[in-house]
């Protein structure tokens, strides 16, 4: 349904997931539950300690503002889960689905319970792209950084017969007008920033693209195995099979250096296309949070990652750690969304 | 016998008894959540997905795709009884399900569902063991060209579905492509129609519009006639006789292999095979002018073709790993948290997963068929509910349907104000169909048409010179030609005595079509 939330979950191998979890039913009594169970924080315990540091008095929140069965949701409930398992909180996390207008929405709701410690959402780039387009009322300078968690990368694909063989090639045929590249998400989001700068970067007039937004990036992958569109560019979750398979041909990754999951394929820096675009995943908060609250979060989230059950669920869904605290995080959103605004301007969206 | 093997091998996985039990708890789970209006497979498999979470990766999917054609199947229950299509792909079976169900005739209704379900469900899982590995070349022949064609083709069915008065089904199905268009326009990014909504950016779901035009308006109708006319009669058996099976029989196997071949498209799905096979057995059926009175066949095509196309759209999702459909999509992140990357390497990495689920399937729709045919007599019962209890109870169904998908309460205000537009049309004669039709076919086939033509550089000629969307395209002009060729020759004729006379609704005579 979303048009410009880009709902990139990564796989991990293939095969790789015959092991079994014994979540049980709490997971599904608190999904059930969720409408009625949005209980106002407060009361006389605020959950400071006598040295001024903060717990939470209650279960944790966190919003994913997406439907359930997307990239948010699944970080938000793999988050929920691990921290509940390896015991690092006392209440469990509850998960939230707020769907809508590319994240608006739930961001709305986020905003509109500023100042309460309880309640955290899970972000990746649409948090800086759909305001950047007007479509939010609210922008990331809203919410207070937790940490950013784990990262994945974009991928550029070509049909396995073309006789594109390097991104320079891409970027050659594509500045000529008549190469069509289809992405998974309107123009101005992530998919199409991420071919704009690297074709900027790679010395071609990023305008002249073709850029066919597609609804998902399967979608322009099927549009690309036949024939339809000449290149795409998805999530290197979203083209792992068909990379395998050998139908598609990638001919280069936005990481800064190679990825494991595709180690065959040069990453563009490699090709001296001086770009890296990383779907950054993260934790964010309500605004006005008191130091110590943030200090808690990014304490929590730092062990979570730290645990055995984490490494092993993000090396499954493909992710890269990526971990920042709370102030490198807000740092990076800002310089983020410079670069972003660069690039928008530069194939004239903004 | 290659397959043969592999598919014994399948049903070895399948019919391990905690996976049989995982069919049985998917399609009782499913059937019951698709038959409360409003809450159709997309929920289903949304709120058993946390469920799943703690499963084997083959025992989960099997579950989850019992939810999926068992929410289908139960779709189509709420559809024949209360007009109330919790489901997309099941709208059209409410056409002659409920005028059925207005006239005793419920129980067999559910009968021709449950049995055209089965067949269409069998036809496709043949079809999926059979031919998956080589229809995905066939569904990535479809581009935004082709597609754009196919909705053309869907889209003529306007004339069969817009019942005595063309001029009224076109405004209606307008109406529905506007509808279509609020939101952000993926092509472009800019909102239309949006009055600076948030709740509106995405678009107005489906699902609201059909409860609110369909369900609500049925409602607001009774209420209106002081709970006068209606359901009133006794729930007839179920039984049905022997000719009656042989007149659905060609139907029912027609529209299964279109319903098949439409859901393996990962730009169709269910609800457009269902549209296409309602609209194509309407035009080969002799008695075609009763379709939308309560028609066997209108009943067992659209059925048919749904739960077919439930089963095809697991093509593109397990050969290709691209979901055919929003519930295949949620499918697709359920499969990809248990650890499962369905794709072109799936066959080969993990056959198991795939023939078990080719096997499970396969048992899903006799467990299907054995648990609702008995239950059929119970669900009929509904009817005999008093109006004072039953009408309450929709509406109910109708705002939890709505609520639950969203959680906004903005959707809710959009509901009772499709339901007020529903209610205005059903008093002025304009028919519901054609506005659902233009809603679900007006958005792809905008979006398509603009995207066809981005990539062909505006080059209109793409939609002719492509072959496969010429084809579609010819298709579209010859099932218009009828209906064509009857209002020209109709023109110079009208007002004569001959002509006045006809056995036709006097008020279509008063208010002639204005334009062919």
């Amino acid at each position: 349904m979303s048009r410009l939330t880009k709902t990139h979950v990564s796989p991990g191998a293939p095969g790789s997931g015959t092991f079994r979890r014994t979540l049980g039913l709490r997971a599904v009594a608190v999904t059930a539950a969720l409408p009625l169970m949005l209980t106002a924080c407060g009361g006389t315990d605020d959950g400071v300690a006598e040295d001024g540091s903060w717990a939470p008095t209650q279960a944790i929140e966190i919003t994913a503002p997406a439907a359930t069965g997307g990239g948010w949701d699944t970080l938000a409930r793999t988050s929920a889960r691990l921290l509940e398992e390896e015991g690092l909180v006392d209440h469990s996390p509850q998960v939230v689905n707020k769907p809508g207008a590319g994240g608006a929405i739930g961001w709305g709701y986020i905003a509109n319970n500023a100042g309460d410690p309880h309640k955290l959402f899970v972000t990746s780039p649409p948090i800086l792209l759909v305001p950047m387009a007007g479509d939010s009322d609210h922008d990331h300078n809203d919410f207070t950084p937790i940490a950013r968690l784990a990262t994945d990368y974009m991928v550029y694909l070509v049909a396995a017969d073309s006789d594109i063989e390097t991104f320079a090639g891409l970027a050659e045929q594509v500045e000529s007008g008549d190469l069509s590249v289809g992405g998974g998400s309107g123009p101005g989001s992530m998919d199409h920033v991420a071919l704009a700068g690297a074709l900027q970067a790679a010395g071609a007039d990023a305008t002249q693209a073709n850029y066919i937004p597609f609804d998902g990036g399967g979608e322009a992958l099927t549009s690309l195995l036949g024939g339809h569109v000449d290149a795409a560019v998805v999530g290197v979750g979203e083209a792992l099979g068909m990379l395998e398979s050998g139908d598609l041909r990638a001919v280069g990754v936005s990481s800064a250096e190679r990825v494991d999951a595709v180690a065959e394929v040069p990453t563009l820096v490699e090709q001296d296309v001086d770009f890296t675009f990383d779907i950054w995943r993260g934790v964010m908060g309500p605004a006005d949070l008191t130091e110590e609250q943030v200090a808690y979060h990014e304490t929590l989230f730092a062990d979570l990652m730290e645990t055995e059950a984490w490494k092993e669920e993000s090396a499954r869904l493909g992710w890269t750690d990526a971990y920042q605290g709370s102030e490198e995080f807000g740092v990076f959103l800002d310089d983020t969304r410079g670069e972003f605004a660069e690039i928008l301007t530069e194939v004239g969206l903004q | 016998m290659g397959m043969l093997d592999q598919l014994l091998y399948g049903f070895s996985i399948a019919l391990t008894p905690e996976n049989l039990l995982y069919v049985f708890i998917g399609v009782l789970a499913g059937t019951i959540i698709g038959i409360l209006p409003g809450l159709g497979p997309m929920s289903a498999i949304a709120l058993m997905i946390p469920i799943a979470y703690g499963m084997d990766p083959t025992s989960a999917i099997i579950m989850l795709a019992g939810v999926y054609y068992g929410a289908i199947f139960g779709g189509s229950t709420s559809s024949i009884l209360l007009n109330a299509p919790g489901v997309a792909g099941t709208v059209a079976t409410s056409f002659d399900g409920y005028p059925m169900a207005l006239k005793g005739q419920a129980g067999k209704a559910l009968a021709i569902a449950a049995v055209s379900s089965f067949v269409g469900g069998t036809i496709g899982v043949v079809g999926l063991m059979a031919i998956a590995p080589s229809l995905a070349s066939f569904a990535v022949s479809f581009g935004p060209t082709e597609y754009f064609a196919l909705m053309v083709l869907g889209l003529t069915a306007v004339v069969s579905l817009g019942g005595r008065n063309l001029t009224k089904g076109l405004i209606s199905a307008v109406v529905g492509v506007i509808v279509a268009l609020v939101g952000i326009d993926s092509q472009t990014a800019i909102t239309r129609f949006t009055f600076d909504r948030p709740e509106l950016y995405e678009g107005v779901e489906f699902l609201i519009v059909a409860l609110g035009v369909f369900a609500l308006a049925e409602v607001l109708v009774m209420l209106n006639r002081r709970g006068k006319g209606g359901v009133r009669k006794a729930v007839t058996s179920l039984r049905l006789s022997r000719g009656e099976l042989a007149r659905i029989t060609p139907p029912t196997l027609r529209s299964s292999v279109l319903g098949f071949f439409t859901g393996v498209l990962p730009g169709a799905g269910a609800t457009v095979a269902s549209f296409l096979a309602y609209s194509m057995e309407k035009k080969i059926a002799r008695d075609g002018k009763s379709f939308g009175q309560g028609n066997l066949k209108g009943v067992a095509a659209p059925e048919a073709a749904n739960n077919a196309a439930a089963v095809g759209s697991f093509v593109p999702l397990m050969t290709l790993g691209v979901p055919g459909s929003g519930t295949t999509a949620i499918l697709l992140g359920a499969l990809m948290v248990l650890g499962v990357q369905p794709g072109p390497t799936m066959l080969t990495d993990n056959p198991g997963m795939f023939w078990g689920v080719v096997a499970s399937m396969y048992l899903g729709t006799v467990v299907l068929l054995v648990l609702n045919l008995p239950l059929i007599p119970v669900f009929a019962k509904v009817l005999n509910t008093p109006r004072t209890m039953l009408l309450p109870l929709v509406v109910v169904f109708c705002v939890v349907g709505v609520y639950g998908l969203s959680f906004s309460v903005f959707d809710l205000g959009l509901l009772a104000a499709f339901g007020a537009i529903g209610f205005l049309m059903r008093r002025n004669d304009f028919p519901a169909a054609p506005l659902i039709l233009g809603l679900i076919l007006g958005g792809l086939m905008e979006t398509n048409m603009r995207r066809a033509l981005q990539i062909s550089g505006g080059e209109w000629s793409v939609f002719v010179t492509e072959p496969i969307s010429a084809g579609l395209l010819v298709l579209a002009v010859l099932s218009l030609l009828p209906s064509l060729v009857r209002v020209v020759r109709r023109r110079p004729a009208a007002g004569t005595p001959a002509e006045v006379s006809a056995p036709v609704d006097g008020s279509e005579e008063r208010t002639p079509t204005p334009r062919g």
